[in-house]
């Protein structure tokens, strides 16, 4: 049996786990708390993850429950979570072109925020993170035809607003 | 420049009909300078998800993570059984015994034999009286050994007590 390492094993899955919150609840510090949560509960049942097939994937299944508890906390609290997500940025780049890459991120991010959160979870485990069907179906606890059909949906939403606000 | 190949490709894209692969090869042609301008409206989506798996956790986040943990293993309390914390003890006493009688018989047995040194002694009688000596010596050897291991045994039964309770 394998031991798990928390450096090795867990911590690298926390950059990916990070940005998976972060389209969720659309906080910076509500995603950093739902991450802490997740490694935490990953770390305390170790013993366990040997006998899990793919870490990755429940890590993310569990980090996704974990981040639609806090909205819903948030919810019910009338809390709005929304707030301007920056990307790091490269600090190689002149100001302006970093102000460019800002807005121009602004934009898409905007766009793909506003999906309701089955779309905006399944682009950003798709398009950003590249998983394929299905690790986002087991992510996800849907079908693979539920992934296909919300990604169809998420994808011509994106572009039908692509296409309106180059129209404007 | 022909871009059917990338049209196809775009229109695939928003069918979901697209393998991971071709999604990337998606986003590297966005990636570039020269987009053709009926596609560029495009270029900022797949620009966007290309650079987005930048955005990380911070350095000190994960440092703290680490100390969280960390903390969390050292402060961790590990029990150690009555039976391991006394078996060194045990194995003392037991070198003691066994020294104890061996020294025990040979006293004996040099005794027999200042005595079986009285000329005109049957040499049988002392030959007998030797073989007595070191069946005495087995029963003694052989009774402090099932001693020490119904203690052995004892306290092991009341380390699974004690265990039990906490």
């Amino acid at each position: 049996m394998k031991e798990i390492s928390f450096k090795n094993d867990i911590l690298p899955l926390g950059d990916q786990l990070f940005r998976l919150a972060l389209r969720i609840t659309r906080n910076r510090q509500e995603a950093e708390d739902v991450v802490q949560d997740t490694l935490i509960r990953l770390w305390e049942g170790r013993d366990q993850l040997n006998e899990i097939k793919n870490l990755g994937t429940y890590a993310m299944t569990i980090c996704r429950n974990l981040s639609l508890d806090h909205i819903d906390r948030m919810e019910h609290r009338n809390i709005s979570l929304d707030e301007k997500v920056h990307d790091r940025q490269n600090n190689d780049r002149s100001p302006d072109e970093q102000l460019m890459n800002i807005q121009r991120h602004e934009a898409v991010n905007d766009i793909i925020s506003q999906l309701p959160e089955k779309q905006r979870t399944i682009i950003q485990l798709r398009d950003i993170e590249g998983k394929n069907y299905q690790e986002i179906a087991e992510t996800m606890n849907l079908s693979l035809s539920d992934v296909k059909v919300t990604l169809f949906r998420a994808r011509q939403a994106v572009k039908e607003k692509i296409t309106k606000q180059n129209n404007h | 420049m022909d871009y059917k190949y990338i049209e196809q490709l775009l229109e695939r894209y928003w069918q979901c009909e697209t393998t991971l692969e071709e999604e990337q090869i998606l986003r590297t042609f966005f990636s570039q300078e020269d987009v053709p301008s009926h596609l560029k409206q495009y270029a900022e989506l797949f620009i966007y998800e290309n650079e987005a798996t930048d955005q990380c956790l911070s350095d000190d986040f994960k440092q703290r993570m680490v100390d969280v943990v960390c903390e969390d293993t050292e402060v961790e309390a590990r029990i150690i059984p009555l039976a391991s914390r006394i078996s060194s003890f045990m194995k003392a006493a037991a070198v003691v015994a066994v020294t104890l009688t061996i020294g025990n018989v040979a006293e004996r047995a040099l005794q027999k034999n200042s005595v079986s040194e009285v000329p005109g002694a049957p040499v049988i009688a002392d030959t007998y009286t030797r073989t007595e000596d070191i069946t005495s010596t087995i029963h003694i050897i052989d009774r402090n050994q099932h001693d020490a291991m119904a203690q052995a045994d004892s306290i092991r039964k009341l380390d699974a007590i004690v265990e039990e309770g906490l």
